[in-house]
């Protein structure tokens, strides 16, 4: 059964984006644009994973989106708090959770949250109440007074996702979250990635994967980065696939999937 | 066993550690005791050390300890005063040559630098060169060492920082200055060794000021192996403490791990 839903205002505009460092062009005209997906009774966000080989300007692409680094040429625009006045992404608009999940080496779990909150301009008074009420809900209240270097690294994953929702608001962008993590591990990141989802209208998560199987049965839409041609090695996108309209975003895994991820795989191989 | 001790890698249980450890101390001891013992000695025997350690000690052994650990307490101080702002400034587009250029003073000869220093208005007293002399010696390999360490930080924790809204300067103190304090405090250990080992060059430019590397020079002056391997144990066994001190103070922090290197 293919769901209902209708299509909000832009909530991501990548606009022809290239970056070249030094001499070397790494990722050339890139155009993604995601609207705030509606869905009547269900309140979420918009999920979106970015696939391809290594080598092909994932990182890249990923630190212009967060404005860690200024693209060579284009715009990545986001909402602002006045309606249609899109402003230009700059550092700290949008999350970045590494396949490390760097934190802080110096202040334990709960010292990151707050100075997190703090940043995210939560009120002085709410902020303890706030990173408690996290550190509950995503099972790390036992290990507040830890620092990084003695957690596991589900917790510290768990402590950066929480400390870019709590700086940066709806968008997180996420480089190989399941990246070497064991079968259990993947499950709980799962889950993580769809309470954050359910967490707000807005909310926007966007996260690569070598794990095309993944891909499919978390996003909503995918978007394949490659060479667009053999003798051309540069990152652009090279399809997209848009789950919502292909009726197979929020259903059980099943055969139609199955078949995407063989397309995907070719798009990949490909390019 | 004994495969066991003669096969790299091999990792030895606590109990057996500490046993090779005796047996290493007993083994030098006993080399000590018989290499004295013949008509030519290679070191002087233990009783002329321990003599030349009872007449040091009458001599004001404890005083000259202090003096010495006096000119190193400041050399440290004034060194850390000048390097670490240096090494922090260094990530300024501005200083990053200067400071660069800096670190490459540890090039430079020890007699050079205390003739300049020497003829310098500045230096108005034979302690205040010892301490230059020191503290230049310090610096500049306290900034090489620091430019090492902030140059190995990954990037991601960079991005981490600036992700999280923070400007350029919150980011040099959560990611460099308090984010490294422990290897401040390893790279310090380090170069107290070296300046501990130069103890008795500097000491020795100006007798007067005092200090272990005094005893040793007067007692170099009369030839007593007794008193000037008396002395290089004391400099020794306080420099060994000086180290275990600042290892504590680097483990202090309760965010680094025994087991970082």
């Amino acid at each position: 059964m293919k769901h209902e839903y209708k299509l909000g205002g832009t909530v991501l505009l990548v606009d022809n984006v290239s970056v070249t460092i030094g001499d070397k062009p790494i990722i050339e005209n890139v155009t993604m644009e995601e609207h705030d997906v509606i869905r009547d009774g269900h309140s979420q966000g918009q999920m979106i994973a970015v696939v391809g080989r290594s080598g092909r300007g994932k990182s890249t692409l990923f630190k212009t989106i967060t404005g860690l680094r200024k693209p060579t040429k284009g715009r990545i625009l986001i909402p602002s708090d006045e309606a249609n006045k899109p402003i230009e992404v700059k550092e700290g608009d949008v999350g970045f959770v590494d396949q490390k999940y760097t934190l802080f080496r110096h202040l334990t779990l709960y010292n990151q949250l707050k100075l997190a909150a703090k940043k995210g301009n939560i009120p002085e008074g709410e902020i303890h109440s706030r990173v408690m009420e996290l550190l509950s809900k995503w099972g790390l209240e036992k290990a507040k007074d830890q620092y990084p270097g003695h957690c596991s690294g589900g917790q510290r994953q768990r402590t950066a996702i929480l400390s870019q929702i709590l700086s940066s608001g709806y968008f997180l962008v996420l480089d190989e979250p399941f990246s070497g993590l064991d079968v259990g591990n993947v499950e709980d990141v799962k889950s993580m990635l769809r309470l954050v989802n359910a967490s707000h209208e807005l909310s926007t998560i966007i996260f690569s994967t070598h794990d095309i199987e993944l891909a499919v049965e978390l996003a909503d839409k995918i978007y394949v980065i490659g060479f667009p041609s053999q003798d051309k090695h540069v990152g652009t996108i090279v399809s997209a696939f848009d789950l919502k309209t292909l009726g197979l975003a929020w259903q059980p895994y099943g055969k139609d999937h199955i078949d995407l991820v063989h397309d995907i795989k070719k798009k990949i191989l490909a390019s | 066993m004994l495969k066991k001790l003669i096969t790299p890698f091999e990792v030895l249980k606590s109990p057996h550690n500490l046993a090779l450890i005796a047996f290493w101390l007993v083994a030098v001891i006993g080399f000590w005791y018989l290499s004295t013992t013949g008509q030519k000695h290679l070191l002087p025997s233990p009783q002329s050390v321990l003599k030349g350690l009872g007449e040091e000690y009458q001599e004001g052994l404890i005083p000259h300890i202090m003096s010495s650990l006096s000119l190193c307490a400041q050399a440290t101080f004034w060194a850390l005063l000048v390097s670490l702002p240096l090494a922090y400034l260094s990530t300024l587009p501005l200083f990053h040559p200067v400071i660069q250029g800096i670190s490459k003073f540890r090039y430079l000869p020890l007699t050079g630098i205390t003739f300049y220093l020497a003829t310098s208005p500045l230096i108005s007293s034979g302690r205040a060169m010892q301490v230059g002399v020191l503290v230049i010696f310090m610096s500049v390999y306290f900034v090489t060492s620091l430019l090492s360490v902030i140059s190995d930080i990954p990037e991601e924790e960079f991005d981490h920082a600036r992700s999280l809204k923070m400007n350029r300067w919150e980011v040099l103190w959560h990611v460099i200055i308090r984010g490294r304090i422990d290897y401040a405090i390893e790279i310090l250990r380090q170069n107290l060794a070296i300046v501990w080992m130069m103890l008795v060059t500097v000491e020795s430019i100006v007798m007067s000021a005092g200090g272990l590397g005094t005893i040793i020079k007067n007692a170099d002056r009369y030839a007593n192996h007794g008193r000037i391997f008396a002395a290089q144990l004391v400099i020794l066994l306080i420099g060994i403490l000086l180290d275990y001190l600042l290892s504590e103070l680097r483990y202090s922090f309760p965010y680094v791990n025994r087991t970082q290197k």
